[in-house]
C-alpha cells in the first residue's frame, strides 16, 4: 500500500513545499507581529489554505487537459495582464494588483496577475515544444517560442517590475536548453543580456560586454547571417536599455546604482542590503532564538516580511536554519529536474524545468540579494515571502510537479 | 523535428543538475561568511545598531470657558522608561530604589511591559520628580534600557476647579487596553471621569514618533535616517465650553462647607454655565499619577468628595416638583386659573392626615404654588390622576437620562402605575402614594442636573435641552471650530398654561408670602420655587430652582443642599447669589441680612 502510493504519490514534493510554507508562516509572523500588522499573518494563512486547494487541484488534472488548457489559459492571462495596465491599483509604484473589496486604496485580498502569468507562460511554452512539428532549428519556431515568454515579459515590464521580468527571461533559458536548442540559439538569447547589463556599467563595460557577446556568437555561429542578425539585436537591446533605464522609477534606478556601488548610499536603498546583512550575520551559528531577532523585531528592515524574509530565519535560526531554508529550496530544485528526466511526456518535461527554473531564479535572486551578492530587484522568496498570490501560484507549480511525477511513465 | 535525442539527453540533465549545486554552494558559502566567518563583527553592529522609537505624545487639548478664559491648562511632566530586552535584572535593585518603588511592583511593571513587546520603551513611572530624574540621568550609564520622556499633565490655572465636571485621567486599564484597539500603550493615560472621559478621542491627539539611533549602552547617538521616519504628534482638540469660569468658582466658593450640588444653565439653549459638587477635592492631584495613598484617601473618606452630586445623587425633589402637577392639570383642562380650593391646613384621605405648614385659605393655582400650598395640591393629583402625573413629569425630562457630557449620571425615578405595579404587586398599594407624589415626596427621585433642565424649561417656556458642557470643539490644526449639536424636546405646554406657572414662580420670590424671598436679585424681576425633600436619615435637604430675569431669562438654576432643612432659608439665597453674579458679572448688592448670614456661614460651617 505505501509503496504504492509512493510510486503514484509525490510525497517528497510536498514535504517539501510544506516545509518551506511552514517556515514562511513562522517568519511572516515574527516579521509582523509587533508592527500592529498581525493581520498579515491571519491573510497568509488564509493564502496558504488556497494555496493548498491550486496544489490538490493542479496534483490532480489528467495531463492532456493541461496540456489542451494551457494555450487558452495563458491567452485569458495575458487579457488579466493588460487590465492590470490600464486599471490596476497602484501597490507600492507599481500597477500589478488587482483589488478585491479592498477599501481605500488597501487591496485587501487582491490577486496579482503576473504571479499566476508565470505558470501560465511555462504551460504555454512547454505545450508549444512538445508538438511533433515544432523543431527549434527552424527560426520561425525559435521566434514565436521566445515571444511566448517576450510578451507578457514586456507587459510586466510596463507595469514596471523588473524582478519578475527578469524571472521570465531566466524561465526561457533552460527550457530551451533542455529541449534541445543548440549552443548557437543560447547564445544569441544570452548576448543581449550581457550587452544590457554591461550597458548599465557605463560606456566602458559596455563595449567590453559587446565584445564577448560578439565573441560568444561568432564560436557558436552555424551562419554568419544569422550571427550578424543576432549581433545586430545585442547592440540594439544594449543601446535601448539606457533609454528604458531612465525610464524606471527612481527607486528601481537606485535599487540597480547602489548594488553597482553599495557605499553610495547608506541610508536609502543600500540601507536594505546593509540592514539585511546585519540581520543574518549576527544570527550567528544558532541563531538569537524565535522572536528574539533584533534586527527584525525593531523593523530596521522596511518591508521585511516582502522582499526580506529571508532575515528572519537568518537572523532567529542562525546558520543551522538558514541552511535548512537553503536545503530545502535545493531538494526542490534537484527534484524538479528529476521529475523533467523521469517524465516521458515531453510537455511534462519541459514544464518542470520551466517550474524549476522558475523557483531557481527567484531563490538566487531573493536570497543572493538578502546577503548582498546580487541586486536588489524586488522579488519574492517563494514560499516564505508575505503575498497571497504568490503563494498560491508557486504552490500550484508544486502541484504540478507532483502531477507529472505521478505520472511520469504517461506518454 | 525537435531534436529528440537532445530533449532532456543525460548529459542536460546533468548540466541542469550541476547549475542547481553550483546556485546550493555560492549561497551557502555566503552564508557560511556571513554567519560565521563575519559573525562577531556584525553581531556587534546589530548590537549598536539599535533604533528606539521614541513615543511623542501630543499634547493634550485644551479647556476654555465660554470667555474664552483658559480652564484647563498642560505642563511639562518626566515618566522613567524601560525596553524590557535591554535592562538587566541586576540593575532592578538600584532602580527601585532611586524610583522609590518597591521591587516587587517594579518587576510587574518590566513583566507586563514585556508582554507587550520586549523592544519598545515602555513608561514604568509617570510624573517623577526632579530629584529622581537626576538620578535616573546619573546612572544612565549603568541602567541599560533605562531611558525618560517629557509628557505632559493637567494644570489647572484659575480658581475653578471643578473636577467633577473636568473629570480626570488614570492609567489604562488592562481591559481598556483590549478594547481600545492598537493606540493605546500600556502605562499611557486615558480619560475614565467627566470631560476627559466623554471627549477623550478629540481631547487625546495623535501620537508622534521620532526614530533615534542608539548605541548598546542605550545612548542616544542621533537622529535615524534624517527624520524622514518620524511621525510628528498631532495636537488634541481644544474644548471650548458654555461654562462660566468666574461662575463656577463663585458658586464653589459659596458651596465651601457645604455638601450638595448647584447646576446653572444657560435656558435658551442648555449651556451648563456652571457645575459644582461639594465636597470635592483638587483636581491638580489627579493631573499626572495620583498616589496610591492620595487615592485610598479620596475613596475611602467618609464625605465622598470623588462622588459627583450634581448628576449622580437622587433625592425626592419635594415642593419643586409641583410645576409638573400644575402643567399637567392646566393643560389637560381639568382645572384653570379660577379654580380654587379652600386650605385648612390639613388634607384627610382615607384615615390619614396630611398637613400643611401653614392654613392658607382660598388659593388659586398661581397663589398654590406662591405660598406652595399642599393641601391644594393633594386634592388635585386626585383629580389629575397618577398617569397624567406620571406623563408630564417625562416630559419635563425625569426618570430619564439627560444625555449631558458631562459625565455618570442617574436616570432618577419617576414612579408610574406600572413601576408600582410590578414594586408592590397589582392593587396592591394605594392612592395614598399619590398624596406623597403630588409634593414630590416619596419615591420620585430627580438630580440637580435634571432639576436644572427642568428650570430652564419653565424659564424658556417649555423647551428641554440636552444640558451640555461643551459649546464647540476647535482643531488646533485647521483652526476649524465644530460646534457639538445638541438636541431638544419640547413639552407642549401652551402659553397661557406656561404664564400661569410662571407668574406663580415669581410670586415665589418677589409677593408678600412667598416663600423664596431670600433668593431676590437686586434690580433684577426673577422667578422660581423652593422645595424640602423629606430626608428619613437626618436633617432635610434643601431644594431651590429658579431663573432670572423673569421676562427674559439669562440664566436657570437649581440648588441642593444636603441637610440644610428648609429650601427657603440656605438654598434660595445662595441661588439669588449665583444669578446675580452672572448677569452683573459681580456682586451689585445691598446685601440683606440673611444673605451676609448665608456667606459667612459658608466660611464657619463645618460639613457634614
Amino acid at each position: 500500500m505505501v509503496d504504492y502510493l509512493k510510486e503514484y504519490f509525490d510525497f517528497r514534493a510536498l514535504l517539501l513545499c510544506l516545509g518551506l510554507v511552514l517556515v514562511g508562516l513562522l517568519s511572516v509572523y515574527s516579521a509582523t507581529f509587533d508592527v500592529g500588522a498581525a493581520a498579515a499573518f491571519k491573510k497568509q494563512l488564509v493564502w496558504a489554505g488556497f494555496g493548498l486547494l491550486a496544489l490538490f487541484t493542479m496534483a490532480f488534472v489528467p495531463i492532456r487537459t493541461l496540456q489542451r488548457i494551457s494555450l487558452p489559459l495563458y491567452i485569458f492571462n495575458l487579457g488579466l495582464l493588460l487590465i492590470v495596465l490600464v486599471i490596476g491599483e497602484r501597490v507600492s509604484g507599481s500597477k500589478s494588483w488587482f483589488g478585491l473589496g479592498g477599501a481605500s486604496g488597501q487591496p485587501s485580498l487582491g490577486g496579482q496577475p503576473s504571479e499566476f502569468m508565470k505558470v501560465t507562460s511555462v504551460l504555454a511554452l512547454a505545450a508549444f515544444l512538445a508538438r511533433t512539428s515544432i523543431s527549434l532549428t527552424n527560426p520561425k519556431h525559435l521566434l514565436l517560442a521566445v515571444a511566448i515568454v517576450v510578451v507578457p515579459m514586456a507587459l510586466i515590464l510596463a507595469q514596471p517590475d523588473l524582478g519578475t521580468t527578469i524571472v521570465f527571461f531566466a524561465m526561457l533559458l533552460p527550457v530551451l536548453y533542455w529541449a534541445g536548442a543548440g549552443n548557437f540559439v543560447l547564445a544569441a538569447i544570452l548576448a543581449p543580456i550581457i550587452a544590457a547589463a554591461g550597458a548599465l556599467f557605463g560606456t566602458l563595460t559596455f563595449l567590453v560586454m559587446l565584445t564577448i557577446s560578439g565573441a560568444l556568437l561568432y564560436i557558436t555561429r552555424q551562419n554568419r547571417f544569422a550571427a550578424a542578425v543576432a549581433f545586430g539585436i545585442t547592440l540594439a537591446v544594449g543601446l535601448s536599455v539606457q533609454a528604458v533605464y531612465e525610464r524606471l522609477p527612481s527607486y528601481q534606478q537606485k535599487r540597480i546604482s547602489t548594488f553597482l556601488n553599495p557605499g553610495s548610499d547608506q541610508k536609502g536603498a543600500g540601507y536594505n542590503v546593509y540592514q539585511s546583512k546585519v540581520a543574518i550575520g549576527s544570527g550567528g551559528f544558532f541563531g538569537k532564538g524565535y522572536l528574539q531577532g533584533t534586527q527584525t523585531q525593531l523593523n530596521f528592515i522596511p518591508e521585511q516580511w516582502t522582499d526580506f524574509i529571508f532575515c528572519v530565519p537568518g537572523e532567529e535560526f542562525g546558520f543551522v536554519g538558514a541552511s535548512v531554508v537553503i536545503g530545502l529550496f535545493t531538494g526542490l530544485l534537484l527534484h524538479g529536474i528529476r521529475v523533467a528526466g523521469l517524465s516521458k511526456n515531453k510537455f511534462a518535461s519541459a514544464a518542470s524545468i520551466g517550474i524549476t527554473g522558475v523557483f531557481a531564479t527567484h531563490v538566487l535572486i531573493n536570497i543572493g540579494m538578502s546577503m548582498g551578492i546580487l541586486p536588489v530587484v524586488g522579488i519574492p522568496l517563494p514560499f516564505l515571502s508575505y503575498g497571497g498570490s504568490a503563494l498560491v501560484a508557486n504552490m500550484a507549480m508544486v502541484g504540478l510537479l507532483m502531477n507529472f511525477y505521478a505520472n511520469r511513465k504517461e506518454h | 523535428m525537435i531534436h529528440d535525442e537532445a530533449f532532456g539527453s543525460p548529459d542536460r540533465r546533468r548540466t541542469m543538475t550541476i547549475a542547481v549545486l553550483v546556485i546550493f554552494a555560492v549561497l551557502m558559502l555566503r552564508l557560511y561568511q556571513l554567519q560565521l566567518l563575519f559573525h562577531v563583527e556584525l553581531d556587534k553592529k546589530s548590537e549598536e545598531n539599535s533604533v528606539r522609537a521614541l513615543i511623542k505624545d501630543p499634547v493634550r487639548g485644551y479647556i476654555y470657558d465660554r470667555y474664552g478664559r483658559l480652564l484647563v491648562d498642560v505642563g511639562p511632566s518626566y515618566s522613567i522608561t524601560l525596553v524590557p530586552n535591554e535592562f538587566e535584572r541586576r540593575n532592578a535593585r538600584l532602580l527601585s530604589s532611586i524610583l522609590q518603588v518597591d521591587s516587587s511592583s517594579l518587576e510587574d511593571r518590566i513583566n507586563k511591559a514585556k508582554s507587550y513587546s520586549p523592544f519598545l520603551p515602555a513608561r514604568i513611572k509617570r510624573d517623577v520628580d526632579m530629584k529622581t530624574l537626576a538620578a535616573i540621568e546619573e546612572n544612565l550609564p549603568v541602567l541599560r534600557g533605562i531611558s525618560y520622556q517629557i509628557e505632559s499633565k493637567r494644570v489647572y490655572p484659575t480658581a475653578a476647579r471643578a473636577p467633577h465636571l473636568f473629570g480626570y485621567r488614570r492609567e489604562i486599564s488592562d481591559a481598556q487596553l483590549t478594547d481600545a484597539g492598537e493606540y493605546y500603550r500600556p502605562g499611557d493615560l486615558v480619560g475614565v471621569a467627566g470631560l476627559e472621559a466623554r471627549y477623550e478621542p478629540s481631547l487625546r491627539g495623535q501620537k508622534g514618533f521620532e526614530f533615534v539611533s542608539v548605541n548598546s549602552k542605550g545612548q542616544i547617538i542621533g537622529g535615524f535616517e534624517d527624520g524622514k521616519r518620524d511621525v510628528t504628534a498631532k495636537e488634541g482638540y481644544d474644548l471650548l465650553l458654555g461654562v462660566d469660569g468666574g461662575l463656577q468658582a463663585f458658586a464653589e466658593s459659596l458651596m465651601t462647607n457645604y455638601s450638595g450640588a448647584i447646576v446653572a444653565m444657560d435656558p435658551s439653549g442648555g449651556s451648563i454655565l456652571a457645575f459644582v459638587s461639594k465636597p470635592d477635592y483638587d483636581p491638580a492631584i489627579m493631573s499626572g499619577v495620583t498616589p496610591a495613598d492620595e487615592w485610598a484617601a479620596l475613596q475611602t473618606n467618609p464625605e465622598k468628595p470623588l462622588f459627583n452630586r450634581a448628576s449622580l445623587t437622587r433625592y425626592p425633589p419635594g415642593s419643586t416638583f409641583k410645576m409638573v402637577l400644575a402643567a399637567a392639570a392646566l393643560q389637560e383642562g381639568i382645572i384653570d386659573e379660577h379654580y380654587r380650593i379652600q386650605c385648612t391646613g390639613g388634607f384627610r384621605f382615607g384615615n390619614r392626615v396630611f398637613k400643611d405648614l401653614h392654613v392658607h385659605g382660598s388659593v388659586n393655582i398661581v397663589e398654590a404654588i406662591q405660598k406652595s400650598c399642599n393641601v391644594f395640591f393633594y386634592q388635585l393629583m386626585l383629580k389629575v390622576g397618577f398617569e397624567k402625573w406620571t406623563e408630564y413629569g417625562r416630559r419635563f425630562g425625569f426618570g430619564q437620562s439627560t444625555n449631558t457630557d458631562t459625565g455618570e449620571e442617574t436616570t432618577g425615578l419617576l414612579p408610574s402605575v406600572e413601576y408600582y405595579d410590578s414594586r408592590y404587586g397589582k392593587g396592591k398599594w394605594t392612592q395614598g402614594f399619590l398624596i406623597s407624589l403630588a409634593i414630590g415626596q416619596g419615591e420620585v427621585g430627580v438630580s440637580p442636573l435634571q432639576m436644572a433642565r427642568y428650570a430652564a424649561a419653565l424659564a424658556n417656556g417649555g423647551i428641554v435641552y440636552r444640558p451640555h458642557a461643551v459649546e464647540y470643539i476647535r482643531n488646533k490644526e485647521t483652526s476649524h471650530i465644530e460646534a457639538v449639536p445638541h438636541d431638544s424636546t419640547l413639552i407642549g405646554l401652551s402659553p397661557h398654561v406656561m404664564e400661569l406657572i410662571r407668574e406663580g414662580m415669581q410670586r415665589v420670590v418677589h409677593a408678600p408670602g412667598g416663600t423664596g424671598a431670600l433668593a431676590r436679585i437686586p434690580g433684577v424681576n426673577s422667578a422660581g420655587k423652593t422645595g424640602t425633600a423629606e430626608n428619613p436619615h437626618g436633617k432635610d435637604h434643601a431644594w431651590y430652582v429658579g431663573f432670572a430675569p423673569y421676562e427674559n431669562p439669562k440664566i436657570a438654576i437649581a440648588v441642593l443642599l444636603e441637610n440644610s432643612g428648609f429650601g427657603g432659608t440656605k438654598a434660595a439665597p445662595m441661588a439669588g447669589l449665583v444669578m446675580e453674579k452672572y448677569l452683573y458679572g459681580e456682586l451689585k448688592r445691598y446685601q440683606p441680612k440673611a444673605v451676609q448670614k448665608t456667606v459667612a456661614g459658608a466660611a464657619s460651617m463645618t460639613p457634614r
